[in-house]
């Protein structure tokens, strides 16, 4: 949510230099995977409760002998060394051989395969109405409350943006879902298929459920930058010199005050796939969210493994993004280190 | 008299300019709210909102004002024992994730080069993790008790503020003061307790503010899956219960399913309120326009 990571360049880098720098972020973003790659394969092991509880009740347990114990352990591969799980691990991350998950018999990398388009798809057209939205009102938020008017706009904000997702989801299901049955409540398709109306009126009610909670946020980011540009020294100097208003908030405001909005919004997308896990699993949404609640609720460590890897790497990737494509709006960072 | 109510220019801003017209109303709901939940711990009888009163799914009455749910349990009283649990939940998880984050933050900030780059790296290693998907898979591994739900947010949510105030330190020890008493000798605990206090010691309170409100979404929203405590009233536990009997086919909702989540939706206004509000006045920048 606010786990916002400026964009300025670390001094320590090195050299300035545009390649050095983005080789540097590279390498960062490696480690950073790296030990997310460690940490995901240790968690589940770390924690009690082990994968074993799976394969029956407690007292069905109790009554496996010590060899049947050990059969699935290695059937499995829980009973070997760490480093050794761990090594195997690594490979079959580099080989997207994931395993299979040992609830429903899929391989892992089949069942992502099968809920990431559904989340795609949920998320990313979230993320369009989102940002239109809540950069248009922080836009004109930020223009007005710098005239001295709108203040009630910030409360209005503020209260949308405390909303609980889960909450909002069930009010919306009780009345556009139940009272007045306009859309549907469950699922992604109908139940002719794959239609491209199916796939829509199935969007509504999550996508809006995720726009109405996300646009708070995005609205209240994008006016504070506005109103830091907007009395700003070199906006105030514009001002002084008789530009018109119109001209100065189009060549003068808006790029260095969406600047930090484009930063928050890429870092937002990364993990948006991980905050729609309660609106996949109210709607009961066939998406990553949903699989990977599943995975937690049924211990399956291979999918959970599976589904926390991707969760990750989109933020990762996400992070990365939003740093090559800064400099192309940034002028200033473009041509290296020092800014 | 009234020449004393003249400020003079220049003069420190008058105390209730702290919060602001917002802020004093945030303050005035957050007070009502924690009021409410100090009603629901001193004076409701041991047991309510747990034991069964009346009869399942009953309407609104005088007797229970919210109704009861499917095992006969008072809603109302559920709603004022959750406030208590809500609250708790947040302020203590607020108060640990705030000072973690000073102290981690802090020394990430002014410590040796080898403790920082260990605690950036850290942070940079959390921050790429899914909070919440983090939280739900601990709570499902390690339990759902009140104490572990804490702990783990406490742990979870302590990076980013971290960072924060780690940039906080960093600007203050740039400062032309900081380098003169440090010229004259001054150590680092000297600075921070003579000069940095000031600066960064208000940074706390919005950082206190903003992990109270991720706490409580945070815990009503595992609650709200069936992963936090059953046995213990609490708002997202409620709505849980909502999900699970299908109220939302009857009428019902609007008196179960209502209030614990409007609760929660006035609780993180109130805090965002007085959050926002001082924020707004610890930045220089934005102190004229607003």
């Amino acid at each position: 949510m606010s786990a916002i990571q400026t964009s300025a360049p670390d001094t320590s880098l090195g050299r300035p230099g545009r390649v050095t720098y983005l080789g540097g972020r590279v390498a960062e973003y490696v480690v950073v995977l790296f030990v997310a790659v460690t940490l995901n394969f240790l968690l589940p092991r770390a924690l009690p409760g082990g994968p074993l509880k799976l394969f029956g009740s407690p007292e069905a347990l109790a009554r496996l002998t010590a060899e049947e114990r050990a059969q699935i352990a290695t059937e499995y591969g829980f009973g070997d060394p760490v480093h050794v799980q761990f090594f195997a691990y690594l490979r079959s991350v580099v080989t997207l051989d994931l395993g299979t998950s040992l609830s429903d018999g899929r391989t892992v990398t089949e069942a992502i395969g099968e809920a990431l388009p559904w989340t795609l798809l949920l998320v990313g057209t979230s993320i369009v109405c989102t940002t239109l939205i809540g950069i248009a009102l922080g836009v004109i938020g930020g223009l007005r409350r710098s005239e001295g008017k709108g203040a009630g706009t910030l409360i209005g904000a503020i209260v949308v943006d405390s909303i609980p997702q889960f909450w909002l989801a069930m009010v919306l299901i009780v009345w556009f879902g139940v009272k007045w049955q306009v859309a549907p409540t469950f699922g992604a398709t109908g139940p002719d298929g794959v239609t491209v109306t199916g796939l829509a009126q199935h969007l509504v009610l999550p996508v809006a459920t995720l726009t109405i909670t996300g646009i708070g946020y995005i609205f209240l980011y994008t006016r504070s930058s506005m109103l830091n540009v907007l009395t700003s020294e070199p906006v105030q100097h514009a001002h002084a010199r008789g530009i018109p208003r119109g001209r100065l908030v189009r060549r003068h405001v808006l790029r260095p005050a969406l600047l930090p909005v484009h930063t928050l919004i890429m870092l937002d997308i990364g993990f948006l796939a991980a905050g729609a896990i309660v609106v996949e699993t109210v709607f009961a949404y066939p998406g990553l969210g949903r699989l990977t609640f599943g995975a937690i609720a049924a211990r399956d460590y291979p999918l959970m493994q599976g589904t926390f890897l991707v969760l990750t790497l989109m933020v990762v990737l996400m992070n990365l993004l939003a740093d090559l494509t800064y400099p192309l709006l940034d002028p200033r960072t473009r041509t290296g280190g020092e800014s | 008299m009234s020449a004393a109510t003249v400020p003079e220019a220049g003069a420190r801003p008058r105390r209730r300019d702290l919060l602001g017209r917002q802020g004093r109303a945030g303050a005035a709901l957050l007070a009502l709210i924690v009021g409410t939940a100090a009603y629901g711990f001193f004076f409701l009888p041991d047991g309510a909102g747990k034991t069964r009163e009346a009869v399942p799914y009953e309407a609104p009455s005088g007797a229970h004002p919210l109704g009861t749910d499917d095992l006969g349990r008072d809603l109302l009283d559920q709603l004022l024992v959750g406030a208590g649990t809500s609250l708790t939940l947040a302020f203590l998880v607020a108060a640990v994730t705030t000072v973690l984050a000073a102290i981690l933050g802090g020394m990430a900030g002014i410590g040796p080069r080898w403790l920082s780059a260990t605690i950036m790296r850290g942070i940079d290693v959390m921050l790429v993790l899914p909070e919440l998907v983090l939280f739900i898979l601990v709570a499902t591994f390690l339990g759902q008790s009140f104490g572990i739900r804490a702990a783990i947010l406490a742990l979870i949510l302590w990076p980013a503020p971290a960072r924060v105030l780690r940039a906080a330190v960093l600007t203050s020890w740039s400062r032309a003061h900081f380098e003169a008493a440090r010229a004259m000798g001054a150590g680092h605990a000297w600075l921070l307790a003579r000069h940095a206090s000031y600066l960064i010691g208000p940074l706390l309170v919005p950082v206190f503010v903003r992990t109270a409100m991720r706490a409580i979404v945070y815990d009503a929203t595992l609650s709200f899956l069936g992963l936090g405590d059953p046995t213990v009233p609490s708002w997202g536990t409620t709505l849980y219960w909502v999900q699970v009997n299908g109220v939302f086919l009857s009428d019902a909702w609007l008196w179960w399913a209502g209030p614990p989540g409007l609760a929660i939706t006035l609780t993180v206004v109130a805090l965002a309120l007085v959050g926002t509000s001082i924020e707004d006045r610890l930045n220089p920048n934005l102190q004229e326009s607003r």
